[in-house]
């Protein structure tokens, strides 16, 4: 393990690391646009320029590997003149749209000019027009006048990919990113190049124009759609969810995450979601605050003999752990997995996408067989079809979309005397049921998922968006006989 | 659909196999499929291309963009190309070009009305010495001057 001087400051790093990694691991900073931990170096932006003592030229550190005793740093005068040249060079055909420009305020360039700009334009040449606004396909727009030829982006779907859509096309100062014959960008992953774009090239059709970012708050928390459980940065403020990206974590999403993964703020926000408790009675249904609703489902499933419960892979451990331990106490032990998709369950793409499009199957599974319950769906199936179940409890998805079988589930719940629905979201198949009840979505609580391999992550709380809603936490209090409801409120963004 | 000659093929294969990149054959082969094609290279050509040797057509296309030598569009009979790089341009070779346009009545690029004749811009022919430099299909035509010029293209019927 060699070590090397990082402005002054020692550090060892791993065998064959380079310079660039040994400033990260001090923490001291360094500009780059084309280095990126996850993707092979390409050493085109020079942005990374240092002075390595005894050496009479300055090198970029991101392909330069440490060699032991090396002396490097970047805050020499000849340094900063070196990146600030650069800058300019990066600059020389830039549009300068900021205003319009969606990547305002998370923008390398933007970032840069605070410590590296001159100020003061010294081009008296016109500059290279190129193609503004082209649509690369369902998710990406692309404007080659902002781009910097980092090549992240190429070397992404070179890379991680392997689906090879993006190439640079041209020569000097009219390269351009694009595809073959404007051939669109679709491949299941596209929206990590709009995060790897260290300007606004490539920008997200999902949210552009819809928010300045210096306007969004952010929490850390694990994706909900499917078993990976990728690690999310969600941002949002008081009118809603925005977008989610994906957070590094070598065990588990690497750098990445999918494009379907990035819808899954939508169900979280308001005008998708179950707002109050619904009972249908015989005059219509009757609105009620969650906690009054579950009350009276709590007396109603007292005079049941024959109760069931339903639970999909898309609660937190903790909430299987108490709900099915206070289900089973007071009804006994009919509890079932309802698994959305059987045939494509145990799929795998090879990148990070998998088939179990629930966060948390493992979680529950591990619950089901700590308490020793063995059921089967068929069992379920014969029993509601004969009539024997009264009383049906089902702990419905949020995420309905990845419930292709939503509609002819429900229809089959419905031939139990009565239907409760547990849902955070509105559903036009839920109209029958007998109890809806507003659940909390994975946004806005505490818990654990268990991913595909085991690994327990949590999630991280943020803002309350129905803020009466309940969780399965909750609801067992309920059951247990407390008419006391904890709604917990308090979070980090307060309530929307 | 274009599709290489069996020939075609075959050079292409010999090209894969000689280095151990095999983005290396790119430009050989984007050269037999111009010969092939009436001096240029289609879009179909280069899906044709990617599928005989698994490399992406986005990367096919970068080298067809990159290099002056690939027409990306059908040419005139006499492909003048202007060398316009730095020491050519020192040498006049831009207002050479502006002028050999205006003759012929045609925009760079654009195949002149008999289908005689198409200009373009090439960077450096590797002729510096003999600036300004001037290569028609694959002849090359030295310290060119729009007196020469003008022969030149009387004598290309
Ligand atoms: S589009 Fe963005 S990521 Fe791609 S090369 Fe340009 S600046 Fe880099
Ligand atoms: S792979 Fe799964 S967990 Fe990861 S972002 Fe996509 S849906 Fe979310
Ligand atoms: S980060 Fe080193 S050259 Fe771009
Ligand atoms: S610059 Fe014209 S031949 Fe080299």
């Amino acid at each position: 393990m060699p070590k090397c001087t990082v402005n002054g400051i020692e550090v060892e790093v791993k065998d064959g690391a380079t310079v660039i990694e040994a400033f990260m691991k001090t923490n001291e900073s360094i500009a780059h646009y084309c280095w990126h931990p996850g993707l092979s170096v390409a050493g085109v932006c020079r942005m990374c320029m240092v002075e390595i003592e005894g050496n009479p030229r300055l090198q970029i550190a991101c392909n330069t590997p440490v060699q032991d005793g090396m002396v490097v740093y970047n805050n020499s005068e000849k340094v900063k003149e070196a990146v600030e040249w650069t800058l300019k060079f990066h600059l020389i055909n830039h549009p300068l749209d900021c205003p319009i420009c969606d990547q305002a305020g998370e923008c390398g360039l933007q970032e840069y000019y605070m410590s590296h700009g001159s100020y003061d334009s010294e081009m008296a040449e016109r500059k290279v027009k190129k193609h503004k606004v082209v649509d690369l396909g369902e998710k990406v727009v692309l404007d080659t006048e902002r781009c910097i030829l980092c090549s992240r982006c190429v070397r992404f779907t070179d890379e991680v990919t392997k689906t090879n859509e993006l190439g640079i096309f041209n020569r000097g100062d009219r390269s351009e990113i694009g595809t073959f014959e404007n051939r669109p960008l679709n491949n299941k992953y596209s929206l990590n190049t709009v995060d790897i774009c260290p300007v606004g090239a490539l920008t997200s059709k999902d949210f552009r124009f819809r928010q300045r970012v210096w306007f969004l708050k952010s929490f850390e928390t694990i994706c909900q759609g499917c078993s990976a459980g990728c690690n999310v940065q969600a941002y949002y403020n008081e009118n809603g969810f925005y977008r989610v990206k994906p957070v590094p974590n070598e065990e588990v999403n690497g750098h990445w995450m999918c494009d379907e993964g990035r819808d899954v703020y939508k169900f979280a926000n308001k005008e998708h979601r179950l707002v109050s408790g619904i009972k249908k009675e015989d005059s219509g249904l009757s609105h009620m605050a969650p906690g009054a609703a579950a009350v009276q489902l709590r007396e109603d499933l007292s005079d049941t003999k024959k109760a069931a419960l339903v639970l999909t892979g898309q609660y937190t451990t903790e909430e299987y752990l108490k709900f099915v331990d206070s289900f089973t106490k007071n009804y006994g032990n009919e509890v079932y997995h309802w698994i959305n998709n059987p045939k494509t369950f145990d799929d795998f793409d090879g990148i990070l996408l998998r088939g179990d499009k629930n966060p948390n199957t493992v979680g529950l599974l591990r619950v089901l067989e700590g308490k020793g319950i063995k059921s089967s769906w068929a069992d379920l199936e014969e029993k509601l079809n004969s009539g024997q179940i009264e009383h049906l409890v089902v702990a419905g998805p949020e995420n309905l979309a990845v419930f292709p079988d939503l509609e002819e589930k429900v229809t089959l719940f419905g031939q139990a005397q009565k239907l409760t629905v547990l849902t955070p979201v509105k559903s036009k198949f839920y109209e029958s049921a007998d109890y809806q009840i507003p659940m909390k979505s994975f946004m806005e609580k505490d818990g654990t998922f268990v991913n595909h391999k085991g690994i327990e992550q949590k999630l991280g709380r943020g803002p309350i968006v129905v803020s009466q809603a309940l969780t399965l936490l909750d609801l067992s209090m309920i059951l247990d006989g407390s008419d006391f409801i904890s709604v917990n409120s308090a979070s980090m963004g307060g309530s929307l | 659909m274009f599709e290489l000659s069996p020939e075609g093929k075959e050079l292409v294969k010999k090209e894969l196999a000689r280095y151990e990149d095999k983005y290396s054959a790119i430009i050989p082969s984007l050269y037999q499929i111009q010969k092939e094609n009436e001096g240029w290279v289609s879009p179909e050509a280069v899906d044709h291309l990617s599928e005989l040797t698994g490399i992406p057509h986005s990367h096919i296309n970068e080298v067809l963009k990159f290099y002056t030598m690939f027409n990306l569009k059908p040419t005139g009979k006499y492909h003048i190309q202007v060398c316009c790089n730095i020491t050519c341009s020192m040498f006049q070779a831009r207002e050479l070009t502006d002028d050999l346009c205006q003759k012929l009545g045609i925009k760079e690029g654009e195949v002149s009305e008999d289908g005689r004749f198409t200009v373009s811009r090439v960077e450096c022919l590797g002729s510096c010495d003999n600036a300004p430099a001037v290569q028609v299909n694959e002849t090359y035509h030295d310290n060119m001057t729009p007196e020469k010029m003008d022969t030149l293209i009387s004598e290309l019927k």
